[in-house]
């Protein structure tokens, strides 16, 4: 017997087989939009893709596209004429300036030695809070099935039959 | 308190509740007092000269024109000690170290192989540049370098910077900052004696 | 005209210390009062207020007039004024170095602790309102005592100074400069409020909701600015600086963004402490960490420890601002370790899939956020102090970490207003969800239709279209039951605040995965094409005044309408700052920008072109969202706690009433 007779038709729209019809169809507009490629980069693009992972070396922090100090600004003219000039790749490029500058022109930390503790913290504070609210949630199911004792009844009823008093409000 | 109250299990969740409570208020405060001994206890190191990787190298490629329009090359140079300033005229420590330059250049000038010093103007324009050298002296040649490719070739993100190439084209030392004249001819003494030793 | 040079000091400093003694006697008055149970003691502290808001009104005054008759005597107008400055930029040059903005936060904080002490000062005698008040006057005090000691915006410069520099030559730009910051500033201030009820509650042991009931309209006022400021800022970065962008994560941009994130998450969990009494310990360390947050982000933003963390132990204002921060993160600490028995509450979340345990999933979302973003603006002074040597944390580690974490923001977005109060089925979330799931698919079919690449940003197509269809749901049963009434009111503003973020986030989704950008040489007269567009140089123009020279060019966008990116050179400080101009519309920007060096001589001119589509769609979420908050700042109907909080759906199995 179908689960959905009876119901009126709104419902039975609602229902699982609907669900799923439509995570099928998310699922393929996805599988379609992340699949195909985004088209050539112009060279001015590609000079920003470059850019914006150099850090400024006189900055805090902010990476040589969005700069405008002059080290800045002479890191992507060098970083323009290597482009323009097509003989190094990405990677070539960025080694090139960091091997002038040093490693603090490199605008995000490397995956290796101290550095990588930047991204191993997030992730494992990440799993860690998730646990724990997973774990929380399932000690509140198991607590719901806790039965208040006699002693905690007759303690409730005592404190009942005060004076009541209002603490908690702010007089107005 | 009654002992069967003290073993129900609601009063066991609560008081799991407070000390997972105290534990995480614990955490927290050790953190934050660790981030404050690692900020009060941190102290700067003093270095007269500064690292790069270049030290030791070939001076990279420079190839410029002089503001008298002469054709500069580092290349051609070689044969004699050559020492490039970044400079530009408006950075205060640029101007505050001027004169020292300026007794530094006149002392070689009574020296059996006296160091070339070249200016390298960074982010400047030619006309500041001539008033500035007109006002305060210094007549040894000032490179340009219009489009920062010598600064980006040789790591200089602020100026002023100081280096010493040795005959050889290769490259002996570094000055980040302000330098003095003593500083300089006592550091380029050390090179000069350690090259001629080689 | 330059009026009495050299009284301005004085009078401003005698202005801070009057200050200074009335936040020191305020605070002494209320302890005071407190343990004597003397109400003419406590009632004192009305006066004192008054006297330090009157004090930090007339140093702010004095230091404006100082800045506007340029009163060379003052080391600060040294530094940042100027006789060639415009009127306007003069006047907000007095919040563009760390003294004056220092003043501006103290004017901020007087003016509120005065208006707290006012407003409350018939219950002046309950010991909850009278510590709040005495927690403002500490702070007010700290404030006033930078202004005393390392920040002194009065103190005399050198002798014989007739001109100035003038501000950062970026600061005289866009007229921004004067709504950006104080807007920011009466944000980070404004959480003082709710923060000194809290520190109220928990040394009184008064932890019911009272307190929370007080602050909550504050809370969201604050809240609201602090959003508006950055929203603010972002687009100065865009107008102004010319690097086209929005949002760089710099230090100074993380600062203002970390007390954003726990005071967002703390609006959304204190009503949970409002309808159930739980989650008490999360809402005041969420409050806590907002107030810390501001100080630590001024402290980080000005200590100077950014640019070396050796700096900052040369720093005067630094080891102040830490200390604080200490004093402030220890005595929360302790008071919440304190009180612990008394937060508990008396109930549990019943069930994950619940509007509990959505708020509460949301806290732990925020603070694993505001997590990453701190870590990462303070990881490189950790590393220079332990190891000597300089690492940059920018944008790719933020961008790659806050994107997955904004995108399960939105699905929270989506599930958490359909979800009832203590216990869901999933029956009853298959029927109020569909119809928004529906909507997200639409969104999603839309963007691949207009060609849309890459998995991320596609999910916030999809993600934002269906939470959108779960906010207009809310909405749209809201009116249908009480008319206009269904757009007042926390829940329904609420919603509205919601699309505009949604749209502010779609928006910075298309926007940086999609820009296209070339750099194009002009020749007058000749179009150059790119991205659909054509582009021709039409003409130069050339300015010059005492304070900047500029040279502009005028691009005929599409034939049409002309636009004038420009770069100003500074004489005062030798510094190039490119101007962009935009042309708007809701499908994209184009963002022109012009780029050195300019020969009009030559008929040549080089441009950069960013065609960034749905930029206008940022600002006009943001537009919605200051809708939305002032709406959810008016009272919605009142409901009796049994109402439904949504209307009944027909055959859904929901046993109780939700």
């Amino acid at each position: 017997m179908s689960s959905s007779e009876g119901k009126p038709m709104s419902s039975r729209l609602k229902s699982w087989p609907m669900w799923m019809f439509m995570a099928i169809v998310t699922v393929c507009l996805l599988a379609v939009g992340a699949g195909r490629e985004g088209g050539p980069l112009t060279q001015q693009e590609r000079i920003d893709v470059i850019t914006k992972r150099l850090a400024c070396p006189t900055c805090d922090g902010e990476s040589v596209f969005v700069s405008q100090a002059s080290a800045a600004v002479n890191i992507k003219n060098e970083v323009a004429r290597q482009v323009a000039s097509g003989q190094r790749d990405d990677e070539e490029i960025i080694a090139y300036i960091e091997e002038r500058f040093g490693g603090r022109v490199l605008l995000v930390p490397r995956t290796t030695g101290f550095d990588s503790l930047v991204w191993v913290l997030p992730v494992s504070v990440l799993v860690c809070s998730v646990a724990g609210l997973a774990a929380a949630f399932r000690r509140w199911q198991r607590e719901q099935g806790l039965v208040p004792s006699d002693d905690d009844r007759a303690m409730v009823a005592r404190l009942l039959a005060e004076e009541p008093q209002d603490h908690d409000e702010v007089p107005r | 308190m009654n002992d069967s109250e003290n073993s129900s299990p609601l009063n066991a969740a609560l008081e799991g509740r407070s000390r997972r409570s105290s534990l995480i208020a614990g955490a927290v405060g050790v953190v934050v007092a660790l981030f404050f001994v690692v900020l009060v206890v941190s102290s700067p190191e003093d270095r007269e000269t500064a690292a790069s990787p270049l030290l030791g190298n070939p001076a990279p490629v420079v190839r410029s024109t002089t503001l008298e329009n002469e054709q500069f090359e580092l290349s051609r140079r070689r044969g004699s000690w050559v020492m490039f300033n970044f400079f530009n005229s408006t950075c205060v420590p640029c101007r505050q170290e001027h004169p020292e330059l300026v007794a530094f250049h006149e002392a070689q000038a009574s020296v059996a192989t006296p160091t070339e010093l070249y200016s390298i103007i960074n982010d400047d324009s030619d006309n500041a540049v001539r008033a500035f050298f007109e006002a305060n002296q210094g007549g040894w040649s000032k490179v340009r370098d219009d489009d920062g490719s010598i600064a980006v070739a040789f790591g200089v993100a602020k100026v002023p910077e100081t280096w010493i190439i040795d005959p050889n084209g290769f490259v002996r030392m570094r000055f980040i900052g302000a330098v003095t004249k003593d500083l300089l001819t006592e550091k380029l003494t050390e090179l000069q004696t350690a090259f001629e030793g080689m | 005209m330059f009026g009495a040079a050299g009284v301005g000091g004085p009078i401003g400093r005698a202005f801070l210390l009057v200050g200074l003694v009335g936040a020191l006697f305020g605070f002494v008055s209320c302890v005071m009062g407190m343990r004597q149970k003397d109400e003419k003691v406590l009632r004192l502290s009305l006066r004192f207020a008054t006297l330090s808001a009157i004090s930090a009104v007339g140093a702010f005054v004095a230091m404006e007039y100082a800045m506007i008759t340029r009163d060379f005597s003052l080391d600060y107008i040294q530094n940042v004024g100027s006789r060639s400055t415009p009127a306007l930029y003069n006047f907000t040059a007095v919040w563009s170095a760390l003294e004056g903005s220092i003043l501006m936060w103290l004017l901020a904080l007087a003016l509120m602790t005065a208006w707290v002490a006012w407003r409350y000062r018939a219950k002046v005698t309950d010991p909850l309102v009278a510590t709040a008040l005495a927690t403002m006057f500490v702070t007010a005090f700290f404030f006033f005592l930078l202004t005393i000691g390392p920040a002194n915006p009065f103190a005399p410069g050198d002798t014989g100074v007739t001109d100035g520099p003038g501000p950062n030559p970026l600061l005289q730009n866009h007229i921004l400069v004067l709504f950006h910051p104080p807007i920011l500033y009466i944000g980070y201030v404004g959480f003082t409020i709710p923060f000194a009820f809290a520190i109220g509650a928990l040394v009184t042991g008064r932890l019911g909701e009272g307190w929370l009931l007080e602050t909550r309209r504050w809370a969201l006022f604050s809240w609201g600015f602090l959003t508006f400021g950055i929203v603010l800022g972002g687009w100065w970065s865009y107008e102004v600086l010319g690097w086209s962008g929005v949002w760089a994560w710099d230090p100074v941009e993380n600062a203002s963004l970390l007390p954003w994130i726990t005071g967002t998450a703390y609006i959304h969990s204190v009503l949970v402490q409002e309808r159930r009494g739980m989650l008490r310990v999360w809402n005041l360390s969420l409050l806590v960490a907002t107030f810390s947050l501001t100080i630590l982000g001024t402290f980080l933003t000005r200590s100077g420890i950014l640019n070396s963390v050796h700096a900052f132990s040369e720093s005067d204002i630094g080891p102040y601002l830490l200390t604080f921060f200490a004093i402030v993160v220890v005595v929360s600490l302790v008071l919440i370790g304190w009180r612990g028995d008394r937060l508990r509450s008396p109930g549990i979340i019943d069930s994950p899939l619940s509007r509990e345990g959505a708020f509460l999933a949301n806290n732990v979302l925020f603070s694993v956020f505001a997590f990453v973003v701190l870590l990462g603006t303070v990881f490189p002074l950790i590393v220079e102090a332990l190891q000597n040597r300089q690492i940059v944390v920018g944008e790719p580690f933020f961008d790659s970490l806050a994107t997955p974490i904004g995108i399960v923001m939105l699905f929270l977005m989506c599930v958490a207003p359909v979800l009832p109060w203590r216990k869901a089925s999933t029956e009853l979330l298959r029927q109020r969800l569909f119809w928004p799931a529906w909507c997200g698919v639409a969104a999603l079919a839309v963007a691949v239709l207009l060609g849309a690449t890459g998995l991320e940003p596609l999910l916030t197509f999809g993600l934002g279209g269906f939470a959108t269809g779960a906010a207009l749901r809310q909405l749209v049963l809201a009116t249908r039951r009480q008319k206009w009434r269904g757009l007042v009111g926390r829940a329904n503003g609420g919603m509205i605040v919601h699309i505009g973020v949604i749209m502010i986030s779609v928006a910075l989704a298309a926007s940086n995965s999609y820009t296209r950008s070339q750099e194009l040489t002009l020749t007058k007269g000749v179009p150059a094409s790119f991205g659909g567009h054509t582009f021709e140089l039409t003409g130069f123009v050339e300015e010059s005044d005492a304070r900047r020279t500029s040279i502009k060019v005028d691009i005929s966008v599409d034939g049409g309408k002309s636009y004038r990116p420009a770069i100003h050179k500074f004489t005062s400080m030798g510094q190039n700052v490119g101007t962009p101009s935009v042309k708007s519309s809701w499908s994209k920007d184009i963002y022109l920008t012009l780029e050195p060096p300019v020969k009009p001589t030559s008929d040549e001119a080089k441009i950069k072109v960013f065609i960034k589509p749905m930029m206008t769609w940022m600002w006009a979420g943001s537009i919605l969202m200051a809708i939305g908050t002032v709406l959810s700042a008016f009272p919605g109907r009142r409901r009796r706690p049994t109402d439904p909080v949504s209307a009944p759906v027909p055959g859904a199995l929901t046993g109780t009433s939700p």
